[in-house]
């Protein structure tokens, strides 16, 4: 006589239940390895990483990436400033830099801690253009088409905000938004404003690309966009 | 000289399936991995592609389902479901290869384990999809589960049973032949008796 398991839908039941504690407790589990984890990354070599997902995901909104050529490559500084500038790529690189390591969150849920960046303070630029009184607000304008986010006077000045163009000691690549791009860890990756080419400082609030499709204009990680 | 192995409702959500299937993992790559990421810079047209195909899936079981009047895709289940000792010990003697391969039904276990498996995935797929998709547009959802963790683990533990799969079907010389039964629905007489002996073959 053979005895006769129900294995079958025993491996079924195994993976979902499995899948719903993971939904449950996945990251919980995943932060507390993250110092095993971490190191055990450090010995991976590049070129493995590079075809391996390092957790960021690359959002763009329309398609092929601006491409970065240094001969011709210009941003722009205008608006309500006393001297409105316009830098070439040696400009900008010959600009006061300082470094900076920290964490890159996007408000779809994923995070990248350590991101050591480079880059150049906001307050730089304002000492060079002097931004008049009526200044409230800046435009950062991507060369990707229509692509802007915006941030007020007083939060462009906050500790870790710079124009980065180095990433992880290397220039800042394509996908990460060449040559430059926003960096202020202190809100979502969307106020991050990829391929950079000018800066507008005006009077009003024009919300950015996707504060106009629902997301929150001040974009405070942990404090905003529901969180 | 040929005998049906498998019923053209079985071989209909194989298909159904496989194809969804093969789309969801290829657009899934392309948002996920960091080489194919300026592909990706048209995230929406490949999101809507991944999410058009697991619909597309899901839609499709129901039609099958609904369609199946013979019960056939019921009947399936439950072979599928059911492992006797034979079954068992040729888990084990797929693990050790020790001694003589135990006889199989129409089924060998490990076809059914991973029948089982894949659809627990799709399940797990389907619920973490949900979330993810649930969070980039509403608050409420937003952090409140590992969605894009275990959406992760479940391509990782997929791709190899995939992997394995094609291996078998396609190039393994021993078993290749099974492909025709879901293609054309019937194998060789003595092939399913050297595989399958167990099975009557009607």
């Amino acid at each position: 006589m053979m005895g006769e398991k129900r294995l079958g839908r025993g491996a079924f039941l195994s993976v979902v239940g499995a899948g719903g504690a993971g939904l449950l407790f996945g990251d919980r589990i995943t932060s507390a390895l993250r110092g095993p984890i971490a190191d055990a990354g450090a010995v991976v070599p590049n070129a493995i990483k590079a075809v391996f997902p390092s957790g960021w995901r690359i959002y763009a909104i329309n398609p092929p990436w601006p491409t970065f050529h240094p001969q011709t490559y210009q941003l722009e500084i205008t608006g309500l400033v006393r001297k409105p500038m316009t830098l070439t790529w040696s400009d900008v690189a010959a600009l006061p830099a300082v470094a900076q390591t920290t964490t890159f969150h996007c408000v779809t849920g994923w995070t990248v801690g350590n991101v050591h960046w480079k880059g150049v303070r906001l307050q730089t630029l304002w000492d060079m253009v002097e931004p008049l009184p009526s200044a409230r607000y800046i435009n950062f304008v991507s060369m990707e088409r229509d692509y802007v986010d915006t941030l007020s006077m007083s939060q462009s000045t906050l500790p870790e905000v710079m124009l980065a163009h180095t990433m992880g000691g290397a220039p800042l690549s394509r996908a990460h938004g060449a040559p430059i791009r926003l960096v202020i860890p202190e809100m979502y990756g969307y106020k991050n404003v990829k391929w950079l080419h000018r800066i507008e400082l005006v009077p009003h609030l024009h919300p950015g690309f996707w504060e106009q499709n629902g997301y929150d204009v001040d974009a405070w990680v942990g404090r905003s966009n529901g969180y | 000289m040929y005998v049906r192995r498998f019923w053209p409702e079985e071989r209909s959500l194989h298909w159904l399936l496989a194809f969804t299937f093969l789309l969801m993992l290829a657009t899934g790559l392309i948002l996920y991995l960091p080489v194919f990421a300026e592909l990706a810079a048209n995230r929406r047209l490949w999101k809507s592609l991944h999410l058009g195909a697991a619909i597309a899936f899901w839609a499709g079981l129901v039609v099958l389902l609904a369609s199946d009047t013979r019960g056939r895709l019921h009947q399936t289940a439950g072979e599928i479901d059911r492992f006797d000792d034979d079954d068992v010990r040729w888990l084990r003697w797929a693990v050790t290869r020790r001694g003589l391969e135990p006889p199989q039904g129409r089924f060998n276990a490990g076809q059914k384990l991973n029948t089982a498996i894949v659809f627990g995935l799709l399940v797990v797929f389907t619920a973490s999809g949900v979330l993810m998709y649930l969070q980039e547009t509403d608050a409420a959802v937003r952090g409140r589960t590992s969605a894009i963790l275990v959406h992760d683990i479940a391509t990782w533990i997929a791709v190899p049973l995939i992997v394995g799969h094609l291996f078998l079907v396609l190039v393994n010389p021993s078993t290749r032949h099974s492909l025709r039964g879901m293609v054309l629905g019937s194998v060789r007489r003595d092939w399913a008796r050297r595989h399958h002996p167990k099975w009557d073959g009607e």
